[in-house]
């Protein structure tokens, strides 16, 4: 049946979060055939919905009838589109509307929240005040009018997805099929999955604000199977942005094949290495990864303002050497976890959670913001409209260090390097955390020797970081469609960082003796 | 409910007909979900919501689509549905994108699968406080610990399905899950955790709430001191709670889709005795109460008692309808129900005996599989086995291997079977597994 079980392990894995790559086996949806290309309003809840300034008051107005210290309505309508190619033909599309609003009254610590996909005015009260039932106080004044803040620019498209046919996407997925399987005669299958969207929200807060935010998105993956001498490997690529159909070039496609298929040839080559502690190299971009787990989640302040992060009671303490800096920026132009303004309204910038080896600040919502005494640091986010915003990252990465890539494979003398990914978690408690590498290398004497595959890589946050021993000068972010899931919500994410040494992992391996 | 959510797939059906598909098939889903949490003696959070949506499948002219909206205003459904159709005829031909035959609509099974509870609608807000308050008490009275949150989550779905080619079926079913997460204090900075949840479609066979904290307050206790474990080849006991995600993670690539897309270790495995003789796996959808139970499946595809394997010996895959005539197989059930894992005779302790020495897995953390050819590593935390006892806590540890050679080395079942999933798995011991540590 069509009824989504209810997922269960969010709730159960509380205290633990997890980044995901592989997501092209779930259609994200496409649309638009040219024949019927319907526009999207710029902002569809005005034209739509007759939501205007004077409905989003009265609703607020009933929200804050019980009290509260903040409330926000949060209005989406997203309109997402895929496309997927197998066995050579392009045989099944998906696309989906998500439309709804959620609406949330904040006391302290407390939160009530509810939702509503019908955008009427009886519904929207009716959850209005189901959201309410929180509070037992006096009302609020609410505002009577809303003030809306200028739009960002980060992530601005001429041509919105929409207006993009089936026409104009499935030539680039044949192209994409093409240029694999020429690549290699070994490769016996290519798929290739497209998936585009356009998020439109707007926000209003009980202090006024009116924040709207187009968010396009897209994401381009190729699957490719290739058999040689009766053995076969599976490898994959793929290029995620908040970009438009413009975006994708011939060189880049080019390049994310190439590394599709290098990626799965190698495997015929590769082995699994030794298993136990050893020196491990991160290879700049993807390998952001251990920033996200190691250190990302573990900052993120509503961990900490309940004292469940191994980190709760290490600000402004030396965690690392003073050549790394850690830093997550919302305000990085199209990247995947780029964002004008979080989903409480406010603008996201650039949080510096480690300077110099220093810790300096958590990932903050309004929440633990208020409690701490700070100013917001525009990192609540949240997946829709279905759920309360909490503190997230956007793009996290490590800035540039004093060492080079080489100086660094020359001082291993027995170790791997780490160089695609497929998933990571972390348990925000204890600190451990883990990444699957997919595709790496084993270092032997200061010399790269032989390709590596399929083991995971378990470490503790504050020993690892204590353990990055040196940092090239050659950070980079990396493109790939990055999924960050945490208590049940999954919201888009980027990563980056130089190549960095980190002086002693426990690399799953083989060949125990 | 039920009739007004039959008529709206079938308008959807007629929507898409008039539109010019060939075929469609609708679902058109609704649910309550209530969520309670509460963190050191305070509600936190209440949520309370209604949704819906409408998901259609179209086929026209050998070409198919999928969609789905949450916004059901008549005009606009119908502006999507026409849309759904064009986007459909934009697509290439393929003939193996047809409707589920109907014949595999026949014989579905009408059993009583007891899965709605009428009184999770009349949970009041006063019972669920309580359920929070009695979780929260058994925690916050532990001296080490930092932060408790217990949670309470239930709720209804009801959803109805129709097609152009005469299927008509509804599925309704209602949960409760109560559970908390607690963090204590341990050496330095470090936090031990742990948490314990408990839930179904029935209000009154739950355990007490004061027992399921119990369990999550001796499953964070558990934790304190836990110290990285060694390198070793040894036995390898997983507790019966995570043994699901493995049998999972095995059975991933168990599908028409995979072995047709050539990305799966199954590939040549039917008939053939490919794991170790212990191990026998069904899927059976009409067990009363079952997580997974049902009467038909996403297709249509009415209900049926599948073996996968049978004492080592691979006998069915999940098959659906479009990946099974691509690949020449005859559909089964493209999506797992309640996938049952056969029991032997031993109990934890009694594993843990035979084990002697060796790793007893209590969760695992991150990791993967390769599902073309096998290889995985996971990252674990849990305990050592020492002569024949649970020993000290150990994690930042990985186990890294093969799966089809691992269940191979499938030596023991347990009788203990983890009742809280749509996987129902036991405890299991393996042998000789590799364990990357200090």
């Amino acid at each position: 049946m069509a009824v989504k079980r209810r997922e269960f392990l969010g709730h159960m894995a509380a205290g633990s979060a997890i980044l995901t790559m592989p997501a092209f086996l779930q259609g994200c949806g496409v649309q638009s055939a040219t024949a019927v290309s319907q526009a999207t309003p710029e902002n569809p809840f005005m034209t739509w919905f007759g939501v205007n300034q004077a409905t989003a008051a009265r609703v607020m107005s009933e929200l804050t009838a019980r009290g509260a210290d903040a409330s926000d309505l949060y209005f989406q309508h997203t309109r997402s589109n895929s496309l997927r190619l197998e066995d050579g033909i392009v045989s099944s599309a998906s696309s989906g509307i998500q439309q709804g609003v959620g609406l949330r009254v904040v006391i302290g610590e407390q939160t009530g929240y509810a939702f509503t996909e019908d955008l009427t005015m009886p519904s929207m009260l009716a959850a209005a005040r189901t959201a309410s039932a929180i509070a037992s106080g006096n009302a609020v004044a609410a505002p009577q009018a809303f003030n809306p803040l200028g739009t960002g620019d980060l992530y601005t498209t001429t041509v919105p997805w929409s207006n993009v046919g089936i026409d104009q996407k499935l030539p680039v997925l044949k192209f994409v099929e093409e240029k694999a399987k020429a690549m290699d005669p070994a490769i016996e299958k290519v798929a290739v999955y497209w998936a585009d969207a356009d998020e439109r929200v707007m926000i209003a807060t009980l202090d006024g604000k009116l924040v709207t935010d187009h968010r396009p998105m897209t994401r381009l993956t190729v699957v490719v199977t290739a058999k040689r001498d009766g053995e076969v490997q599976t490898g994959y690529s793929n290029i995620a942005a908040r970009e438009e159909f413009g975006w994708y070039s011939e060189e880049r496609i080019l390049k994310m094949v190439k590394e599709a298929v290098d990626r799965t040839m190698i495997q015929f080559e590769a082995i699994r290495p030794p298993a136990g502690e050893m020196p491990v190299i991160l290879a700049s971009g993807a390998s952001g990864i251990l920033l996200h787990e190691a250190i990302g989640h573990g900052m993120e302040a509503d961990f900490n303002r309940k004292g469940t992060s191994i980190y709760s009671d290490m600000m402004g303490k030396k965690v690392a050497e003073p050549f790394v800096t850690v830093v997550d920026q919302a305000s990085i132009p199209r990247e995947r976890g780029a964002l004008n303004y979080d989903d409480e309204g406010n603008k996201a910038g650039r949080t510096v959670m480690v300077e110099n080896g220093i810790l300096k600040s958590y990932l903050h919502d309004q929440i633990s913001a208020k409690q701490y005494g700070l100013g917001p640091t525009g990192s609540g986010r949240r997946e829709s409209y279905k759920y309360s915003p909490m503190p997230r990252m956007s793009c996290t990465f490590m800035e540039d260090g004093p060492h080079t890539k080489d100086e660094i494979i020359a001082a291993v003398d027995h170790g791997i390097i780490c160089e695609t990914y497929t998933n990571g978690q972390v348990q925000i408690g204890a600190g451990d955390y883990t990444f699957y590498v997919k595709n790496g290398w084993l270092v032997e004497k200061g010399k790269v020797t032989a390709p590596i595959k399929d083991v995971n890589i378990i470490g503790n946050g504050p020993e690892s970081l204590k353990r990055i021993t040196m940092v090239a000068n050659d950070a980079r972010l990396d493109t790939g469609g990055w999924t960050c899931g945490k208590n049940g919500q999954s919201v888009p994410v980027s990563q980056g960082i130089p190549t960095v040494l980190v002086s002693n992992m426990t690399v799953g391996g083989e060949n125990v003796s | 409910m039920s009739a007004d959510l039959q008529n709206r797939a079938a308008q959807a059906v007629e929507m898409a007909k008039a539109a010019g598909a060939d075929d469609a098939w609708a679902t058109a889903s609704q649910g309550r979900d209530v969520e309670f949490e509460f963190r050191d003696g305070a509600l936190e959070k209440v949520k309370d919501t209604t949704s819906r949506s409408l998901d259609i499948q179209v086929y026209a002219d050998d070409r198919y689509s999928n969609h789905q909206t949450t916004d059901l205003s008549p005009e606009r459904l119908e502006d999507f549905i026409a849309e759904a159709v064009a986007i459909t005829r934009a697509l290439e031909p393929d003939e193996h994108r047809r409707i589920t035959s109907a014949e595999l609509f026949a014989g579905r099974p009408s059993d009583d699968l007891d899965l709605v509870d009428p009184t999770v609608a009349e949970i009041s807000r006063e019972q669920r406080l309580k359920w929070c308050e009695s979780l929260d008490r058994v925690a916050t009275d532990h001296e080490r610990v930092i932060s408790a949150t217990a949670g309470v989550y239930d709720g209804t779905l009801n959803s109805a399905s129709a097609s152009s080619n005469g299927f008509v079926g509804s599925h309704a079913q209602t949960y409760c899950w109560y559970g908390s997460n607690i963090t204590l204090r341990d050496e330095g900075d470090k936090r031990a955790s742990g948490g314990w949840y408990a839930g179904g479609q029935h209000v009154d066979a739950l355990p007490a709430p004061s027992d399921v904290a119990r369990t999550g307050l001796d499953r964070a206790l558990a934790r304190l001191g836990s110290e990285k474990g060694p390198t070793v080849k040894t036995a390898m006991l997983v507790d019966a709670q995570v043994a699901g995600s493995l049998i999972g993670r095995l059975l991933r690539p168990a599908s028409a889709r995979s072995v047709q897309q050539g990305q799966s270790f199954w590939a040549d495995l039917v008939g053939t005795r490919a794991f170790s003789e212990k191990l026998t796996i069904v899927d059976d959808p009409l067990i009363p109460r079952g997580f997974g139970s049902r009467h038909f499946d996403s297709e249509g595809i009415s209900a049926k008692y599948l073996p996968i394997v049978e004492n080592g010996v691979v006998r069915n895959l999940y098959v659906d309808t479009y990946y099974g005539r691509k690949a020449g197989m005859k559909p089964t059930t493209g999506s797992a129900s309640n996938r049952v894992i056969a029991l032997g005779n031993h109990s934890l302790a009694e594993l843990l005996k035979e084990v002697g020495n060796g790793v007893y897995v209590t969760s695992w953390l991150g990791g993967n599989a390769d599902s073309t050819t096998g290889d995985f590593s996971l990252g674990l935390r849990g305990h050592m086995i020492e002569n024949g006892e649970i020993g000290p806590p150990v994690g930042e540890m990985n186990v890294t291997g093969n799966l089809k050679d691992l269940f191979g080395q499938l030596e023991l079942v347990g009788n203990d079977v983890y009742p809280y999933s749509q996987t129902l798995s036991p405890s299991l011991v393996f042998g000789g597994v590799d364990f990357s540590g200090v």
